[in-house]
């Protein structure tokens, strides 16, 4: 479904203010990207760095950093993880974050403590769909897919 | 309560108070940790929103995610004096000394009332210009992220974010030293030094050439100030650094002034070639210069030269601007679109010539 033009999709977890989105795997690890919203502001990304495999993120210290026209900054992280593997697509071509952002996952992370307890820092389903909505209208973003 | 507040903000006789900082000159690594430091403390709401003005002594400063070897010349950095630092903040290297003057916002983006990250380049800059434009200098913004003069870049700016807070760099060129910035710079210009410093003079210009007198860092403080705080409607107030900014500018200069920090990007200089072409036309002869991202196929930073008449004289600068960061199976619809959009007279240059040049420049690069 989207709001605004800005694809949500209800499976994933997000933070509260949907600038990444977070997936669970199989394996117990966490896939880490950004959302349709975030990569819209954005705007054209041109470089993503992800930190090493096997460096502790504690919250607040960024999982990945990006660049878009000359803005660079965080993705974010809110829950304590170790970086298990960076997207090597999106290393060499960080415009597939504009192209397809659920696709194009950044990081795959192994939280510190359960996933239960980095996942119930997030937010998903209905009550998530409602904020990333509320979002787009109340700062009126209309998204716009594969800035190049 | 969203409502009420702006209507507050609306209907009040006083305006928000911003900071006015000014912390002189320091060495690079200081400048860099006090970005990490006042940005951290923007967002964690332990400081105000701030304009700071700051000053440098002899440096080159990396965009943050570039590499120093693809970037500078380390030899001559190292032999004469020049500090390698790294910013917190996008784009490309520069040259810094005490001919520049540093301008920087801290600001919660909720302040500035828009959500995407050109649109707040746009409104910081034009609000520059008009400062520069009251010291009698026809200054205007130029996309993505320049204030130029006629085609001539006179601030080059570039931002950081960190969840709501925002932190938007400019350096305003005082005097401008261009033999200095080439041999800090690897930028594609010609090898022969005289026709490389009539090419950079024709791109970059600095309050020296277009006044008659460079007004005091003072006075320039006081009208960029001024216009900044007009543009977003608050008022300002000098002010110092407290006692959390302190703690974590600590904090960050243990780490930025490390050769950790600024040595952690490396790639091959291989990587990033540097690339030309050069033509002949009935106007005469136009030559171009590219550096190009080999591993992703975009140009970097693209330089025209040579003694072809078009007119307007900036139409060629305009376009390498157009050009920065685009992908190469993209440049072709991106010069044509240049073309299209305004009126030029090129004595029988085409956009196609131009497209044909830069695939010229580019026929030895290897294909990934």
């Amino acid at each position: 479904m989207e709001c605004n033009g800005c694809e949500f999709r209800a499976e994933l977890y997000y933070d509260d203010q949907y600038q990444i989105w977070v997936r669970q795997e199989e394996d117990g690890s966490l896939t880490v990207g950004m959302t349709d919203i975030s990569q819209t502001v954005a705007g054209k990304i041109l470089h993503v760095r992800v930190r090493r495999p096997g460096t502790i993120r504690p919250v607040g210290k960024p999982v990945a950093t990006i660049e878009s026209g000359k803005w660079a900054g965080p993705v974010p992280n809110i829950f304590d993880c170790v970086i298990e593997e960076a997207n090597l697509d999106v290393l060499e071509d960080p415009n597939l974050l504009n192209i397809e952002p659920y696709e194009a996952w950044i990081a795959r992370v192994r939280p510190t403590e359960s996933v239960a307890q980095a996942l119930s820092v997030l937010v998903t389903g209905d009550a998530a769909k409602q904020g990333y909505c509320e979002r787009t209208r109340r700062e009126d973003i209309h998204c716009e897919r594969g800035a190049r | 309560m969203a409502v009420v507040a702006v209507e507050l903000i609306v209907t009040s006789h006083f305006p928000p108070v911003w900071r006015l900082l000014d912390t002189g000159v320091r060495r690079a690594a200081e400048n860099m940790a006090l970005n990490r430091a006042l940005l951290e403390a923007r967002q964690s709401d332990v400081a105000p929103n701030t304009i700071r003005f700051l000053g440098f002594e002899p440096s080159a400063l990396l965009g943050f995610h570039q590499s120093a070897e693809q970037e500078l010349d380390l030899d001559y950095c190292a032999a004469n004096g020049v500090t390698v630092q790294r910013r917190i903040t996008g784009g490309g290297a520069i040259y810094m000394d005490a001919d520049q003057l540093g301008w920087e916002l801290y600001v919660d983006r909720r302040a500035l009332g828009l959500a995407e990250m050109s649109q707040i380049a746009e409104k910081i800059c034009t609000a520059a210009a008009t400062g520069l434009q009251q010291l009698g200098v026809n200054a205007q913004f130029r996309p993505r992220n320049d204030i130029e003069v006629e085609g001539r870049k006179l601030s080059g700016t570039g931002g950081a974010f960190d969840g709501e807070a925002l932190m938007y760099q400019g350096t305003l060129l005082l005097r401008f030293d261009v033999e200095k910035m080439l041999r800090v710079l690897r930028i594609p210009a010609e090898k022969l030094a005289d026709k490389a410093i009539a090419s950079a003079r024709d791109r970059v210009t600095s309050l020296a050439v277009l006044l008659d007198v460079v007004p005091e860092r003072v006075a320039i403080i006081a009208t960029l100030s001024k216009a900044l705080a007009n543009a977003f409607g608050v008022s300002l107030q000098a002010g110092e650094l407290n006692a959390a900014e302190i703690g974590l500018y600590e904090a960050a200069l243990k780490e930025i002034d490390h050769p950790d920090w600024v040595y952690g990007v490396s790639k091959p200089a291989t990587d990033r070639p540097t690339v030309t072409a050069q033509r002949k036309f009935a106007g005469g002869t136009l030559r171009v210069n590219v550096a190009y991202d080999l591993p992703q196929q975009r140009l970097r930073q693209v330089w025209f030269s040579g003694d072809v008449f078009i007119s307007p004289r900036r139409t060629l600068m305009d376009l390498e601007s157009r050009l920065r960061d685009v992908l190469i199976g993209r440049m072709p619809v991106t010069v044509e679109d240049f073309f299209a959009e305004r009126q030029v007279d090129a004595l029988g240059i085409t956009p196609q010539n131009i497209v044909e040049l830069i695939q010229a420049a580019l026929v030895d690069v290897p294909v990934i």
